[in-house]
């Protein structure tokens, strides 16, 4: 027992006294978090697009004031929206929205319009449809403009027999911003021109087409009892997170275990070990360590998250702490890495015991890597339909069960399968345990190149 | 003098390779034994056996009393071929924890490490890393690491091999110290010098195959001494001298010869050597050379124990 220990403790202090191990750990929560500043940062530096409009004779008389007003709506939505989004977050953490006026610039510009109408220039206004007329806009398109007068599109709009049309020209062509927004503003357009055209007010048909229903749903499985809020569907996002962050720390781990027994396989110290101490209590020392920086990890995450959410939804982290601990999430979540750990350390480590580069492993670690993208695969569809004949016989899959079952959990699953799944994964890491401690014996004094074969010949033999 | 280690028809097959046959030979306490023999000869699969990482096939093997050797793990101590150690620590730190296996406290490991790194001269070195020092300073920080826990058996498997002339020197030095101290040492090397100065006995393992145990001297009696004869003289001179068994030309340089003869067993060369002046051969120098281990090992074995005898089956593990 005391070897067990003392290598786990070698294994702990080789990772954790390293500069590269806090720096990787605070990258991960720094790159979500980047992960989701990103998009909303990309969007609103988004330029907001110079758009020509042109009405074609006088059919299309009023089109282009359609267009400007649909614009000018589309931006009062984005005002209130922004407004309706700030008063909820007020709302749900019981402080003011903070932040720098850079933030709330990055946000404003967000709900802000994406294009603006600017005066069309006089040649295209003047020039007749045709030929010429189009050399004119591209013109107006490209760097053969300067600058400062050059457009990003040009709207010719028209009225054919059955509606308004419009040719659109855009200086990019993958860019369908604009088109987007001018067929829903002649549609709306239309809509108009026939309802009023029935006889129908206008702002009655305004205050129609603006109307958003206020919907409020109930559930005999809610926390009240009744109407759904959020601390419902909290377990939900809880539970696919902890699918996710489970399948990220046990692959973690196993991989810091594979790199750490083909170091010594490599650098020729497992067979100075295994005259010092069992090839068990060298298994048992190196899971247990890696698996004790495992959860320095997990500390270290949910201490980020727990001081983010504290600090910024302190209401919602007490939702988050409540389901956690009341909820007994955070007992099966641990259950669940305790197992899902064992299966994958003990396995990567034996195949670590026939390597000496990260080459040699690529035969095995193939067609695991496959395995183990199945359950990422279908977290999201455990998570929405939990109850999936698919996905239930999937989560019995020993190899898949920690993650599945974690992300089945808010779903509230029947109990005999919880814990009938939970049982089959431990009598399989156990079975694991046996199965790569005889593959571990025979790698770790072994020559052979790594394969399917040699492995299996491994734990026939025992290392014997 | 009592058996520290004791092998008897000891025999190591991978699948249809056999690696060791019945070997049989016996290593008294506190002495130090030679186990000798080209790469590949089934040095390396004996002393997993020894150390109870690998087990025999068919054989009794008994070491410090007991019949596998992990059931005294802590009272032996192990230098395999292929060296290493943790390349990010400290010499002390990385022999306080290989002490600490064996039931060296920690602390007592790291005052033990910094002692014997100061008699090894390494002083100096104990602040390093692993990865800063030369080979030799870390194949001695090894053997350190090795014996850190007081060893009453030492096993060596190739302590020499990559060492220069000054570190080999060092070593024989340490290997000694450990007999002085009272500890039994069996070390492999396919060098014969390093065994001709060092042991009491020798084991001479050829193919898997026992060739001799016995003391270097022993082995060396069992073949012939030289006498080797330089100036105008022809073979056949050389070959009607008393005691002289075999002759042959070792370098022709037109008149002059350089005559190499073995003698017969048990023939001291002084006759042959009387002969040949007071037969009036012309002799400008002689010399009458003792016979070497390694002139006994390819006598016995008819390998030389230079060429290496590994093999490979495919799809077994390799026996060294």
């Amino acid at each position: 027992m005391n070897r067990i220990l003392l290598i786990a403790r070698r294994e702990y202090a080789a990772y954790a006294k390293t500069v590269g191990f806090w720096l990787s750990l605070l990258a991960f929560p720094l790159f979500a978090v980047l992960g989701g500043a990103v998009p909303i940062l990309i969007k609103s530096s988004e330029p907001i697009r110079a758009v020509a409009v042109v009405e074609e004779g006088p059919e299309a008389s009023g089109l282009a004031a359609a267009i400007r007003n649909a614009l000018a709506r589309d931006v009062e939505r984005r005002q209130e929206r922004e407004r309706q989004a700030n008063e909820a977050a007020e709302k749900a953490t019981g402080m003011p929205m903070a932040g720098s006026s850079a933030a709330k610039g990055a946000f404003a510009r967000l709900s802000g319009p994406r294009l603006r109408i600017v005066e069309t220039p006089p040649e295209i206004a003047a020039a007749a449809p045709g030929a010429a007329q189009d050399e004119i806009v591209r013109r107006y398109l490209t760097d053969e403009t300067p600058e400062a007068d050059r457009l990003d599109a040009v709207v010719f709009l028209s009225r054919e027999a059955d509606g308004p049309a419009a040719r659109v020209w855009t200086a990019r062509a993958t860019d369908d911003t604009v088109e987007d927004f001018v067929r829903d503003a002649l549609r709306a357009a239309n809509r108009k021109a026939l309802f009023e055209g029935a006889g129908i007010d206008p702002a009655v048909v305004e205050s129609a087409e603006s109307f958003r229903p206020d919907i409020a749903v109930f559930s005999p499985k809610s926390v009240s009892g009744g109407e759904v809020s959020l601390r419902d569907k909290l377990p939900t996002i809880i539970g696919m997170a902890g699918g996710f962050l489970l399948w990220s720390l046990i692959i973690t781990g196993a991989s810091i275990l594979l790199n750490s027994v083909m170091e010594e396989k490599s650098n020729k110290i497992l067979e100075v070990l295994l005259s010092s101490a069992s090839p068990t209590e060298i298994l048992a020392g190196k899971v247990l360590g890696v698996a004790l920086l495992t959860i320095t990890v997990l500390l270290a995450w949910g201490g980020i998250g727990a001081a983010g959410l504290l600090s910024f939804a302190p209401g919602q982290a007490a939702m988050v702490g409540d389901i956690l601990l009341t909820g007994g999430m955070i007992g099966w979540f641990v259950a669940f890495m305790v197992g899902g750990y064992l299966m994958y350390a003990v396995l990567f480590a034996a195949i670590g015991a026939f390597c000496e580069t990260p080459r040699d492993a690529q035969t095995l670690m193939g067609p695991i890597m496959m395995i183990l993208v199945i359950p990422i695969m279908t977290m999201s569809m455990a998570m929405t339909t939990p109850d999936a004949p698919a996905v239930k016989i999937m989560s019995w899959v020993p190899f898949f069960t920690p993650f599945l079952m974690m992300a089945r959990l808010p779903s509230d699953p029947p109990m005999l399968e919880l814990i009938g799944a939970m049982a089959g994964m431990f009598a399989f890491a156990l079975f694991m345990v046996w199965l790569s401690g005889r593959a571990f014996r025979a790698g770790a004094l072994s020559d052979v190149k790594l394969s399917w074969r040699s492995f299996a010949g491994a734990i026939r033999g025992g290392g014997n | 003098m009592a058996a520290a280690l004791t092998l008897e028809g000891v025999n190591k097959r991978y699948g249809g390779f056999h690696a060791v046959r019945d070997l049989g030979f016996e290593v008294g306490k506190g002495s130090i034994c030679g186990f000798l023999g080209p790469n590949g000869a089934g040095k390396t699969s004996t002393i997993r056996m020894i150390l109870g990482l690998q087990p025999a096939t068919s054989g009794r093997i008994e070491i410090l009393g007991a019949d596998d050797g992990r059931k005294v793990r802590d009272r032996i101590g192990f230098l395999p071929e292929e060296r290493g150690l943790y390349k990010k620590m400290t010499p002390v730190d990385a022999i306080a924890f290989f002490g600490s296996l064996k039931g060296v406290p920690l602390g007592e490991g790291r005052r033990r490490a910094r002692e014997m790194l100061d008699a090894q001269g390494l002083g100096a070195a104990k602040r390093k890393k692993m990865k800063e020092l030369s080979k030799g300073m870390s194949q001695k920080v090894q053997l350190i690491a090795s014996v850190v826990h007081r060893p009453e058996f030492v096993i060596l498997d190739e302590p020499f091999s990559g060492l220069d002339p000054v570190n080999q020197q060092g070593l024989e030095a340490m290997i000694r110290g450990l007999a002085a101290d009272g500890a039994t040492v069996l070390f492999s090397t396919h060098v014969m010098q390093h065994a001709e100065r060092l042991c009491d006995k020798v084991v001479l393992l050829a193919r898997g195959r026992k060739a001799f145990e016995g003391t270097v001297d022993e082995a060396k009696a069992t073949t012939r001494r030289f006498l080797e004869l330089e100036g105008a003289i022809a073979p056949e001179q050389v070959q009607g001298l008393p005691g002289v068994a075999e002759v042959e030309v070792a370098a022709d340089r037109g008149e002059v010869r350089v005559i190499r003869a073995a003698l017969d067993r048990g023939a001291q060369g002084q006759e042959a050597l009387k002969a040949a002046f007071l037969g009036g051969l012309d002799v400008r120098r002689f010399d009458l050379r003792e016979p070497s281990l390694h002139d006994a090992f390819i006598a016995l074995t008819g390998d030389n124990p230079d060429q290496d005898q590994s093999v490979k089956p495919a799809g077994q593990e390799a026996a060294r």
